[in-house]
This record gives C-alpha cells, sequence and structure tokens, in this order.
C-alpha cells in the first residue's frame, strides 16, 4: 500500500486542510500501519509529565553538602600527598650533598664560600660589560628604531592577547 | 533581564538560594526527561539529582545567551545516554511496580473506564519507550514532553536539525510497527472517535 503522502503529514505534523483530514481519514480506516503512526502519535501527545517525590530540592541540598565534603577530603589529600611526595623527592636529591656536610662541614664550608665569591666576581664582571655596552650601542642604531621596536613589542602583545582570548573562549556543553 | 536570567547570574555569584530555585522551577522537566529515558523512578532520582550537581558544577560556564531550560535538558539527555550505554548489557524491568510514581487518574476524565485505558496506553508507551535508541528517546522526550523545537532539540542533543528530523521519523516508525504488532485491536477500536491531533 502507498503510504505518501499520508505518512509524511503525519511525521512532519504537517497543518492539514479539510479535504486532506478527509483523505487521511479514508486512509486511516484502510490502513493499519498508518493508523498506529496516529496512535502512536496521539498517546505521545496525550503523555502526563511526572514529577519527582515530595522533597527533592531538600534530597540535592544533602547531596550537595556530601559532594562538597567529598571534595574538600580529596583537596586535602591531594596536598598532603604533593608535600610528602616533593619533601621526599627532595630529600633524595639532596642526600649526596648532605651526607658531604655531615662528614667534614668545615671542607663543605669553605668549599661554598669560595663558590660563592667566585659567582660574586663573575656577576661584577658580566655587569661592566654590559654598562659598556649600553654606553656603546646607542651610538650605532638609527633614531628611528626605538619608536619602531616599541610598535613590534604592542603589535606582539595585542596578538598574543587575542591568541589568549580566542582560545580560552569557554565552550557550552558539559 | 527577566527573573530567570537574575537568580541564574545570582547563582553564577554563588548564592545556594538563587540555585534552589533553580532547581524548584526546572525538577520536574528535568526528572520527568530522565523518567522517560531511564524507566525506572530510582534512577531518575538519582540522574535528576547528578544532573543538577553537574549544572551546579559548571554553571560558570553557562552562555548566557542560550536558553537555560535546553542547556539544563541537554545536559540531563546526555547524563542519560551516558548511562544508558554503560548499562546495555544489564537488562531490566520496567513492569510497573509499587515504586512507579502514580499517574493519579485525571478527574476531568469523562468516565473511569477511559481513563484506565488512557493509563494503559500510557504505561505502553513507557515500555515501548525502552526498546528505542538512547538518542532517538531522547529527541522524542524533549519533543513531546518539552516542547522542545527541533532546533532546540539539535542545540541539547549535539546533532544538525535534519539529523534531528531523521531521528524523529524512525523513532515514531520504529514506535507504531511495536504499537500495531503488539495492540492489533486497537486500529478497529480507536477509528470511531478520530484523532484530535490532524
Amino acid at each position: 500500500m502507498n503510504h505518501r503522502p499520508f505518512e509524511d503529514w503525519m511525521l512532519d505534523d504537517t497543518d492539514l486542510t479539510p479535504e486532506q483530514k478527509l483523505e487521511l481519514q479514508a486512509h486511516l480506516r484502510v490502513c493499519a500501519q498508518c493508523a498506529a503512526l496516529t496512535d502512536v502519535n496521539l498517546v505521545l501527545r496525550e503523555a502526563r509529565v511526572i514529577s519527582p517525590a515530595a522533597g527533592f530540592t531538600a534530597r540535592f541540598h544533602v547531596r550537595l553538602t556530601a559532594q562538597r565534603q567529598a571534595q574538600r577530603k580529596r583537596m586535602v589529600w591531594g596536598f598532603l600527598i604533593l608535600v610528602i611526595s616533593g619533601v621526599s623527592i627532595l630529600s633524595w636529591f639532596a642526600w649526596p650533598l648532605l651526607r658531604v656536610v655531615l662528614d667534614s662541614p668545615v671542607e663543605a664550608l669553605s668549599t661554598w664560600l669560595s663558590y660563592l665569591l667566585s659567582l660574586w666576581f663573575w656577576l661584577q664582571a658580566v655587569g661592566e660589560a654590559g654598562a659598556v655596552l649600553l654606553r656603546v650601542i646607542p651610538t650605532f642604531v638609527p633614531p628611528y628604531f626605538w619608536p619602531l621596536a616599541a610598535l613590534a613589542f604592542i603589535g606582539w602583545s595585542l596578538l598574543w592577547a587575542l591568541s589568549i582570548w580566542r582560545f580560552a573562549k569557554i565552550p557550552q556543553g558539559v | 533581564m527577566n527573573d530567570e536570567m537574575a537568580w541564574i547570574v545570582q547563582a553564577q555569584r554563588g548564592s545556594d538560594e538563587a540555585f534552589t530555585v533553580l532547581v524548584e522551577a526546572y525538577q520536574t522537566p528535568v526528572y520527568n526527561l530522565c523518567y522517560r529515558m531511564l524507566g525506572e523512578p530510582e534512577a531518575a532520582e538519582d540522574a535528576a539529582q547528578e544532573t543538577f550537581l553537574k549544572v551546579y558544577q559548571n554553571l560558570a560556564r553557562y552562555d548566557r545567551e542560550r536558553s537555560f531550560a535546553t542547556w539544563l535538558l541537554s545536559i540531563a539527555a546526555h547524563y542519560c545516554i551516558d548511562r544508558l550505554r554503560r548499562r546495555r548489557f544489564v537488562s531490566f524491568s520496567i513492569d510497573e511496580d509499587e515504586d512507579t510514581p502514580l499517574e493519579l487518574p485525571d478527574r476531568s476524565a469523562p468516565d473511569p473506564e477511559t481513563e484506565t485505558e488512557r493509563r494503559q496506553e500510557q504505561a505502553h508507551l513507557h515500555q515501548l519507550l525502552q526498546s528505542l535508541d538512547p538518542t532517538d528517546r531522547a529527541a522524542l522526550v524533549l519533543r513531546y514532553w518539552n516542547d522542545c523545537s527541533e532546533i532546540e532539540i539539535a542545540q541539547a542533543l549535539t546533532l544538525t536539525v535534519p539529523a534531528v528530523k531523521s531521528r524523529l521519523h524512525r523513532a515514531r516508525r520504529a514506535l507504531a510497527k511495536v504499537w500495531e504488532e503488539e495492540t492489533p485491536s486497537a486500529h478497529t477500536e480507536r477509528m470511531p472517535h478520530e484523532s484530535p491531533a490532524f
């Protein structure tokens, strides 16, 4: 049996003219398949909305409180595990150094002091070299370089901010 | 800004009282969706509660340009679909039992016999719904119980509008097929009073 266009009318919820309604009713009298579709459509339209048992909101608050407590507990445990593992890793790495210090403290102290002094001298030398360079470089750089450099810096900053904004745009749905 | 949006904004700022108002307002549509999807009152209660918890946790991510109801129902529908997929190997009975929420008799119904017949049909429909693919079922529930448009269903289920249309057609055809097989006498009995739907 040809169900066109009756099936389409029913599935698309088409608004029918009086003539189309009569045609459809005549078809439904002889077509069990389309009549079943009508029945289902009717039952679906008449279906009632079921409400939850009373006290739904109160039960939600109980669940929310329990979840918050569990979350807090997880955070405390997470922090403890992080601290313990951090301290353990640091101790593991520092152990050889600690052994040296414990075995001969004076020798370790003098080594560190000489190391700190050499670092201090090295930093002083770098500082002096930098000061000389800063005095010399401006004589070689043309004056228009500085505004250009400032513009380039602003442009890069804007591009960076824009890309961060695009990537951080909040997606919908969970 | 309407009342609902004002509550949403307050809830986003951390007001539990405002969120409670939203739960009160949407508990029935969310519960009904979960019940029609999962077929059991306990599972529906659990799913509805979990939906509101997810909404509470993700409220900051809600885009105020979108409909809140669609966003909420989308979370509920996805949760139920996931749950159905996880338990696809576990069969369950959806026969009405003592725990099933009661659909109270309609006092405005013309006579008790018609009302009983209607309730039987509803129970039968509820049973038939469980035979559908979870996404098709969600589309059907959103269409008929939540009066969502095809565009809203598409947004809620992350589908295209033609896909929603096709799923709705397929679901109704499948229901009609089983309906025809299981209630062969329904056609001849129903015909005298024609469907008000057309």
